[in-house]
């Protein structure tokens, strides 16, 4: 694959690199790379993987741009709030390098289209914010023999490893199971926003190593960085041989719906509560003499800070030694600091047999905005 | 002592301290010793059946922790690494 006066004068500096020269450009012209997330960790991988003239970049992102985004997202910019993700990244991308082809899917990743989608693609950047996604999308790379970078980020730490077919093990060898509701995302905990820019630049480092073939990429090394000390870690971790998915035995040989999928679960999201119906919820039992459980799943620290009257804490990892608090037959609420812990709650109830259990959709931080705006709701750390 | 770095999402549980001390010939003695002094982190990370939870890693330096009565050296730093979930 030859590469045109354009291309030889911009990336220059790469032709420079013995190690890389023309045939190493020639591979990143060839290669395909999927970026799933156009948020913190897309937003300067994408950047750093088009500069590098990846000939196929495909962004995947269902969100529209906010405001709280642009502190970290460096993808967007003000006049861009309320665009699709995938399509304004898809713009800024081609502006840096029209010699690319980048491909916007404005869709939610799911069991459904995952396997379709990343089959296309040679790597795959996961930049996603929530576990469940991460669990879909490593699942999908080891079906689909692709190779993976996975970074993850919260407050001033962040993690990253790769996944490559037949050299190491998967997400899952390091983390088997998702823990959707234990483990906060930024919009729970908040964020250092440069964070993710030191973390999203690492994945495009290792994603330019592996097409490439330079150097040692994190295969069987979880990285750690802490940004309030600037330390890096390093953890070894080995392929499990009873890993799910690419264990001796795999159990799972096709992506799952239900709580790993589709950013949604075996809930019924319809039947969330909004603030004001839990408030007429909690006036009518009150005046009716009636009983309503309210359950508060975040953690002893949260609650102490601010609470609903009547509410009682019991946080989410509590609740399968505590089912006996919680009457049987009764309404019962659960809510969080977001509504992302109260819906795990709430799968975890069904499970137990709490037939009549709901939650608060958007949690307290809705509720301070819809009913009471004195209300203080601590941050999830 | 054994120093003991705490991940992030645990740290409600040490008054947000990166870095504790505990000691123990193993890892169960070390993580009893971590309860006592701060109530209710064991069970973010051991679940009834005694097992280390899915989302929970254990290291004692680089090395992943398998069995909870794996010994410790007094020199061993241990690692708790929660999978982090943001982007």
């Amino acid at each position: 694959m030859n590469l045109s006066a354009s291309e030889r004068e911009r990336y220059s500096r790469h032709l420079l690199l013995p190690e890389i020269g023309a045939a190493g450009q020639a591979r990143l012209k060839a290669a395909r790379v999927l970026v799933v997330g156009a948020g913190g960790l897309g937003s300067p991988a994408s950047l750093y993987l088009a500069a590098a003239g990846v000939g196929t970049l495909g962004i995947v992102d269902h969100d529209r741009v906010d405001l709280s985004n642009l502190q970290r997202q460096l993808l967007f910019d003000t006049g861009q709030i309320g665009a699709s993700k995938a399509l304004a990244a898809q713009t800024r991308l081609r502006a840096l390098n029209p010699q690319i082809d980048v491909i916007a899917h404005d869709l939610e990743l799911c069991a459904d289209n995952a396997m379709d989608l990343l089959r296309e693609y040679d790597y795959v950047l996961d930049g996603s914010d929530r576990l469940a996604t991460r669990y879909l999308v490593n699942d999908a790379c080891v079906l689909l023999k692709r190779t993976l970078i996975s970074a993850a980020i919260h407050r001033f730490e962040g993690q990253a490893m790769c996944y490559v077919p037949d050299r190491g093990p998967c997400y899952r060898c390091l983390f088997p199971k998702s823990a959707e509701g234990a483990v906060p995302n930024c919009a729970e905990a908040g964020v250092l926003g440069v964070l993710p820019g030191v973390l999203g630049a690492l994945q495009a480092t290792e994603a330019i190593k592996l097409i490439l073939g330079l150097g040692a990429p994190l295969v069987g090394r979880l990285l750690t960085y802490d940004a309030l000390a600037m330390q890096w870690r390093e953890f070894h971790f080995a392929r499990r041989e009873d890993c799910a998915v690419c264990g001796t035995n795999p159990t799972i040989a096709s992506l799952q719906h239900g709580v790993e999928a589709c950013g949604a679960n075996s809930t019924d999201k319809s039947a969330r509560l909004t603030p004001r119906q839990l408030r007429s919820l909690i006036d009518r039992a009150a005046s009716h003499g009636t009983a309503c459980t309210v359950v508060d799943v975040r953690e002893p620290r949260e609650f102490a800070a601010g609470h609903l009257a009547d509410s009682v804490n019991i946080p989410l990892a509590d609740l399968p030694r505590r089912w006996a608090e919680i009457p049987a037959r009764v309404p019962l609420v659960f809510l969080c600091r977001s509504g992302r812990r109260s819906l795990a709650a709430r799968e975890l109830a069904a499970r137990a047999g709490f037939e009549q259990a709901t939650d608060l959709d958007g949690g307290l931080l809705a509720w301070a905005v819809v009913i009471e705006p004195e209300m203080t709701v601590a941050p999830f750390e | 002592m054994n120093t003991v770095r705490v991940a992030s999402p645990l740290r409600s549980y040490t008054a947000g301290a990166a870095e504790v001390t505990a000691s123990g010939a193993t890892i169960a003695e070390l993580l009893a010793g971590l309860e006592r002094a701060h109530p209710g982190i064991r069970f973010r990370m051991i679940d009834e059946q005694d097992r280390i939870r899915p989302h929970i890693r254990i290291f004692i330096g680089r090395r992943e922790v398998k069995r909870l009565d794996e010994p410790l050296r007094t020199s061993d730093e241990v690692h708790l690494i929660c999978a982090l979930s943001g982007g």
